[in-house]
C-alpha cells in the first residue's frame, strides 16, 4: 500500500513511524509545507512544496495537520482516494464535521477512520472487557478528568488560536475523554457546562466542566483542563457491584504517570475490614500498542473492504454533537475568567 | 504485559502460620531425607538456561544449587521420578489429613488462597477475550481449587492431571485441547520443571493461557531470610525460581507473557514471624526496624514490594502463540 501523510508535526511523526514499520506499506509520502528543516529520515519521502500530490498512486491518506485544514483535506482525501485516516478533532466545529460526513456519504466505497486511540489503550481495553464480563454490574456513573499544564510555548501554539483550532482544551484533549464516555455509555446529552479561560487568556477555554447524561439516564461528568500542572488522566466508572479507575497513560514522556486500572469490588462492613475500604486490585500496564493497533485496523479494513471496528464516523458525530451543544450553551468564546 | 498489585490483606495465621507449618516442614524434611537415602541423581544443568548449576548453600543439610544466569535455586539431588511423584502425593495427603494444617485452615484458605486464584483466572481470561474455556489443572492430587473452578461455572469443563505424568509427556490430557492450563506451585516441586512447562504448552490451543503461581527466591522474605527461611524446604520448594527465572522458563517455550506480578501480602509478616519465634534471628538492622514498624509502614512497604515485582509470591500468565 502507498500512504500519503499530510502534516509532520507530533502526530504526523507518530503515524510515519508506525507506517514505516508496517509490512503492507510499500511507499510513504509526506506533505508539510511548514516544515522548516526537513529531517533526514524524510529524504526522498517529503514532497517538495508545489509538487503535484500523487493521488493516483495513493491507497490511503493520513490527515495529521492543524485543525483549520483538517476538514478540507479530509474531504479531498475521500474524494481522491476514498481511504482516509483523520486525526481528531474531525473539523474545527460541527459545520466542518458535517462537510466531512457529506463527502463520506457521497462516496459509499470510502473507509474513514478518526484517531480516537484512547479506546485502544490497555487500561481502557481491560476496563471494557471486565465490564462486558458483567461481574461489576451495570454502570451507575462515569467521571473523567483529562488535563495538561500547557507549557512555556502553549500560548504560541496553534492549538490556542481560535481561528485555527476552532476551540480550546475541550475540543483538543476533552474530545478523547468524551469518546471514552461514549464507548462505555453510548450517545450522551449535555445537561450543563461551564467553560473558563482562567489562566492562559487565549480566547479559548482552558477549563471545561461538562455534565452529561446517557440515553439510559446514567450521569457522566468531564473536567477537561489546560491548567492541570500535574498532567492527569483519570477515568472512574462506578458500577452497582464495584468500580474501575483507569489512570495514567503510557505515553512518550510518561508525564501522565504509570498506566493502571484499579478494580474495586463493592463491600459493606459485613464483608470488608472497614466500610469504605473495599478490596482492590491494581493492574499496571507496560505496553501501549494503541497507535499500531488503530493503523493496523484501518489498513486491514481498507484492504478487506470492510467496516472498521472503531474510529467510525458515527462515533465522531457523537462527540462532535456534545461539543457543539456545549459551545452553544456557553456562547461565543471570549478572553476572561469565565466564558 | 501487565502486573497486578492487590489491596487485599489477610494474616499469615489464616493461611500458613509458622508454628503449624513447622510440624509439617519437619515431616517433609524427614520423608525427603529417607527417600534420597535410597538413591538419587545429581542435577547439573539449570532447567531454565542449561548453564551448569553452581553451589549455593544448604537448607537443613539439603544442598541447593544456583542457576548463574537467573539466580534460581534448585535442590541438588533428586530420586527417580516415580519415587518423587509418590512423595509429593504423600505430602499432599498429609497436609489435608485430619490435623494437617490445610485441614485446620480449610475455610480461610478457601477465602484467601483459592477463591482469589479463581477470580484471577476468570478475570485474566476475560481480559484476553476467552469465554467458557476448557481448563486443565496440573497438580499432585486434585484438591480444593478444582472444586471451586467447577463451581464457578466459568469453564466448559475442568480436568485434572498428575503434574508428574504431564512433565513426562504421559498424561492423558489432550494436546491442544485446553484454552487454559493452571500450575499452582507445581513448578516449585517438580523434578522436571522445564518438561512440565513444555508439556503444559502442548496442551494449550493457540491463544490459550498458562497460569503459574510460585514462591520466588527474588522475593523479599526469601532475600531477607535466605536459607534460614522456614518456608524454604523440600519437597515443596525443590525449586525456588527467581521472577527472572520464571519469565525465562516460560519464554523458552515460546509463551508470550501477558502478566508478571508479585501480589504477595505476607513477606513482611513472614519476616516478623521469624523474629517473633527467634529474636536473635540474623537479619539486617533495616529488616529488623521494618518488622518492628507500625502497621501502615509495613503495609506501605508490602505495597512497594508488590508494585515492583519484589514480593515472594509470583503470579504469571502467558499466552501460547
Amino acid at each position: 500500500m502507498n500512504c500519503l501523510i499530510f502534516g509532520y508535526g507530533y502526530m504526523g511523526k507518530i503515524r510515519y513511524q508506525v507506517l514505516a514499520k508496517h509490512p503492507q506499506v510499500k511507499r510513504i509520502w509526506v506533505v508539510d509545507p511548514h516544515l522548516e528543516k526537513p529531517p533526514q529520515e524524510l529524504s526522498g519521502i517529503l514532497l517538495p512544496p508545489g509538487d503535484p500530490l500523487p493521488w493516483e498512486q495513493t491507497d490511503a491518506a493520513f490527515i495529521c495537520t492543524p485543525n483549520d485544514v483538517t476538514a478540507p483535506l479530509c474531504v479531498e482525501g475521500i474524494r481522491r482516494c476514498r481511504n482516509v485516516f483523520c486525526e481528531k478533532p474531525p473539523g474545527r466545529n460541527w459545520e466542518e464535521f458535517c462537510r466531512i460526513a457529506q463527502a463520506a456519504e457521497a462516496h459509499p466505497d470510502h473507509t474513514l477512520v478518526f484517531g480516537f486511540n484512547h479506546r485502544l489503550h490497555p487500561s481502557i481495553q481491560a476496563a471494557k472487557a471486565l465490564l462486558q464480563e458483567g461481574r461489576l454490574g451495570e454502570i451507575i456513573y462515569v467521571k473523567g478528568t483529562y488535563g495538561k499544564s500547557g507549557g512555556l510555548k502553549y500560548r504560541e501554539s496553534w492549538r490556542t488560536k481560535p481561528e485555527i483550532a476552532g476551540g480550546g482544551i475541550l475540543l483538543d484533549q476533552g474530545l478523547h475523554m468524551l469518546d471514552l464516555f461514549h464507548l462505555f455509555l453510548g450517545p450522551l446529552q449535555v445537561q450543563d457546562a461551564l467553560l473558563a479561560d482562567a489562566f492562559w487568556n487565549c480566547g479559548v477555554e482552558d477549563n471545561a466542566f461538562v455534565l452529561l447524561k446517557s440515553h439510559k439516564g446514567v450521569p457522566a461528568f468531564l473536567h477537561s483542563s489546560a491548567t492541570l500542572w500535574r498532567h492527569t488522566f483519570h477515568l472512574e466508572i462506578g458500577c452497582r457491584d464495584g468500580y474501575l479507575i483507569a489512570s495514567g497513560l503510557l505515553s512518550k514522556t510518561g508525564s501522565y504517570g504509570r498506566e493502571q486500572l484499579v478494580i474495586g469490588k463493592r463491600q459493606f462492613e459485613d464483608e470488608a475490614m472497614a466500610l469504605g475500604n473495599p478490596r482492590e486490585e491494581i493492574i499496571h500496564f507496560d505496553r501501549d500498542e494503541s497507535w499500531e493497533k488503530e493503523v493496523q485496523e484501518f489498513l486491514s479494513a481498507v484492504q478487506e473492504k470492510r467496516r472498521p471496528t472503531h474510529g467510525l464516523l458515527e462515533e465522531a458525530r457523537s462527540v462532535m454533537q456534545v461539543i457543539r451543544d456545549v459551545y452553544a450553551l456557553r456562547g461565543p468564546t471570549v478572553v476572561g475568567r469565565e466564558i | 504485559m501487565r502486573t497486578i498489585q492487590t489491596e487485599t490483606r489477610f494474616p499469615l495465621s489464616s493461611v500458613k502460620p509458622l508454628e503449624t507449618l513447622s510440624r509439617y516442614r519437619a515431616h517433609c524434611l524427614e520423608e525427603t531425607r529417607k527417600l534420597l537415602s535410597r538413591g538419587s541423581a545429581r542435577r547439573t544443568a539449570s532447567p531454565v538456561t542449561g548453564s551448569p548449576l553452581q553451589p549455593f548453600g544448604t537448607v537443613d543439610s539439603f544442598e541447593y544449587l544456583i542457576c548463574p544466569d537467573t539466580g534460581s535455586l534448585f535442590l541438588a539431588s533428586l530420586p527417580p521420578a516415580e519415587a518423587w511423584s509418590g512423595l509429593l502425593k504423600e505430602m499432599h495427603r498429609y497436609r489435608h489429613s485430619p490435623g494437617g494444617f490445610h485441614s485446620e485452615l480449610a475455610a480461610s484458605r478457601e477465602t484467601h488462597v483459592y477463591q482469589p486464584k479463581v477470580e484471577w483466572i476468570q478475570e485474566t481470561l476475560a481480559l484476553q477475550g476467552i469465554r467458557k474455556p476448557a481448563l486443565l489443572e496440573g497438580g499432585s492430587l486434585p484438591g480444593d481449587l478444582k472444586e471451586l473452578l467447577e463451581k464457578s461455572g466459568s469453564f466448559s469443563r475442568v480436568e485434572f492431571t498428575d503434574e508428574a505424568a504431564l512433565a513426562r509427556g504421559v498424561s492423558t490430557a489432550g494436546k491442544g485441547a485446553f484454552q487454559a492450563v493452571v500450575l499452582l506451585e507445581s513448578l516449585d516441586r517438580s523434578d522436571d520443571p522445564a518438561g512440565l512447562v513444555e508439556q503444559a504448552e502442548r496442551c494449550l490451543s493457540r491463544g490459550g493461557l498458562l497460569f503459574v503461581t510460585a514462591l520466588v527466591a527474588s522475593g523479599f522474605d526469601f532475600q531477607a531470610l535466605g536459607t534460614n527461611n522456614r518456608y524454604f524446604y523440600p519437597p515443596d520448594r525443590t525449586n525456588c525460581f527467581t521472577l527472572k527465572g520464571l519469565r525465562r522458563l516460560l519464554e523458552k517455550f515460546k509463551l508470550e507473557l501477558v502478566e508478571v506480578s508479585t501480589p504477595g501480602v505476607l513477606d513482611v509478616e513472614i519476616l516478623q514471624a521469624h523474629l517473633a519465634q527467634d529474636p536473635s534471628f540474623p537479619v539486617s538492622r533495616f529488616e529488623r526496624a521494618l518488622a518492628l514498624a507500625d502497621e501502615p509502614v509495613r503495609q506501605a512497604f508490602q505495597s512497594f514490594l508488590q508494585e515492583n515485582g519484589l514480593s515472594s509470591y509470583a503470579r504469571l500468565a502467558a499466552r501460547k502463540l
